[in-house]
């Protein structure tokens, strides 16, 4: 019989490094999350086993995983300490505020925060429209307010006798101006109405259409604010 | 072939199978049993006995062959505790390692480098790893594919391993 000697096998066997250690992946690989989670039938587990008894680079793969699982088995908190962190700040917070109020107190801060909501998006942005363009002649452009005009706004039975237009504020200069085809009259005042002079009043025939247009101009002169154009009809006797 | 020779091989023999021998064994017996290491040591010294008795004929892988006799031992093991205990012993899940220097720091690097990672890829370890969801199952607690699983697990541990070997 023949007998293998110690001597003898170590160099075929033992000093071989090389055996299984290649780069390439070795099938068995696959089977190491399994063979550490216990998910191997007994077959797989033997022939794994078996594989690494053979394969030193499954065996170092092995080695590293266990390592890796252990860690994750001792230390989960590792793995959720952000969101656990993120969760106990906000029920810290949940249970604060809890505290602090009734729930009768905490339904009127709803209701409170939703009508705030409510002024914020509803009303606050038309009070802040951004000064519109004014394109006052075909060169001249402002940006400014704009000014309210309350009479005459509609067709009118006879000439109105004068104009009005919302006030602006003190010390605000307005210039009027009355078109027909072209410019009939123009006159400023500091009040917010003015009364149409008798000759202007004498050159407005009824069928006719006529424009308004009032500017504001603050004491040093500076265009500050401009109506729309506004068009009114006189009706025919 | 001179005793020298001998006695190199044999430590290189050793230096080899201890840790593979030692991994099975407490595998199977659970890391904190006090009798592992030494049963880890009778192996060995039953496979340098066979060895040199010729009992190793080489028709087999000399690894697959230690195999064989851990294998067997550790099923004689728990034969006799079983005589004796009634109960087999029962290894524990996942007891700490043997803690040597290198794996508390290799433990160490692990942690830190979890710590890195995108929160996509913890989620994915604690819940293949630490809850021992299946694939498909992690694929459905997320919504994503199992094929995505795989992919962000084998990213991971493969971010993990390059930290480890820094």
């Amino acid at each position: 019989m023949k007998k293998f000697h110690f001597w003898q096998v170590s160099t075929t066997k033992i000093v071989d490094k090389r055996e299984g250690g290649s780069m390439s992946k070795c099938k068995f690989e696959d089977m190491i999350d399994g063979y550490l989670l216990n998910r191997l039938g007994q077959g797989d587990r033997e022939a794994f086993e078996e594989h690494y008894f053979n394969c030193p680079s499954c065996f170092e793969k092995l080695q590293e995983r266990d390592l890796i699982i252990i860690t994750i088995k001792n230390h989960p908190e590792i793995l959720i300490q952000e969101n656990a962190a993120r969760e106990s700040l906000f029920s810290r917070l949940k249970t604060e505020v809890a505290a602090m109020f009734t729930p009768r107190q905490l339904a009127l801060a709803g209701v409170t925060a939703v009508l705030l909501l409510v002024v914020v998006f509803a009303l606050v942005p038309r009070q802040q429209i951004p000064a519109p363009n004014f394109f006052l002649t075909d060169e001249e452009t402002v940006r400014g307010s704009s000014i309210t005009l309350i009479s005459p706004v509609i067709d009118m039975g006879q000439v109105p006798a004068s104009f009005e237009w919302k006030k602006l504020g003190e010390n605000v200069e307005y210039q009027v101006s009355i078109y027909n085809h072209e410019l009939l009259w123009k006159a400023t005042t500091k009040e917010n109405r003015i009364i149409l002079p008798e000759e202007v009043r004498a050159k407005m025939v009824p069928g006719e259409k006529y424009s308004w247009q009032v500017k504001a101009f603050s004491p040093d002169g500076t265009l500050i604010a401009v109506s729309s154009k506004v068009q009114f009809k006189i009706a025919e006797r | 072939m001179n005793a020298k020779k001998k006695e190199e091989d044999v430590q290189e023999l050793i230096t080899r199978y201890r840790p593979i021998i030692t991994f099975r064994v407490r595998k199977a017996l659970g890391a904190q049993n006090p009798e592992a290491e030494d049963l880890v040591s009778e192996i060995i010294s039953q496979v340098l006995e066979k060895i040199k008795s010729g009992e190793f004929r080489g028709e087999s892988s000399l690894g697959t062959f230690i195999y064989t006799i851990t294998s067997r031992r550790i099923v004689d093991y728990i034969r006799e505790k079983t005589r004796v205990m009634k109960y087999a012993p029962v290894p524990q899940a996942y007891p700490d390692p043997q803690e040597t220097l290198e794996t508390v720091e290799a433990s160490q690097k692990i942690k830190e480098a979890i710590r890195r990672l995108k929160p996509k890829y913890r989620q994915v370890l604690y819940l293949y790893y630490y809850q021992e969801l299946t694939r498909e199952e992690v694929a459905q607690r997320l919504g994503i594919s199992s094929r995505k699983v795989s992919e962000l697990v084998n990213y991971a541990l493969k971010l993990i391993r390059k930290e480890i070997k820094l």
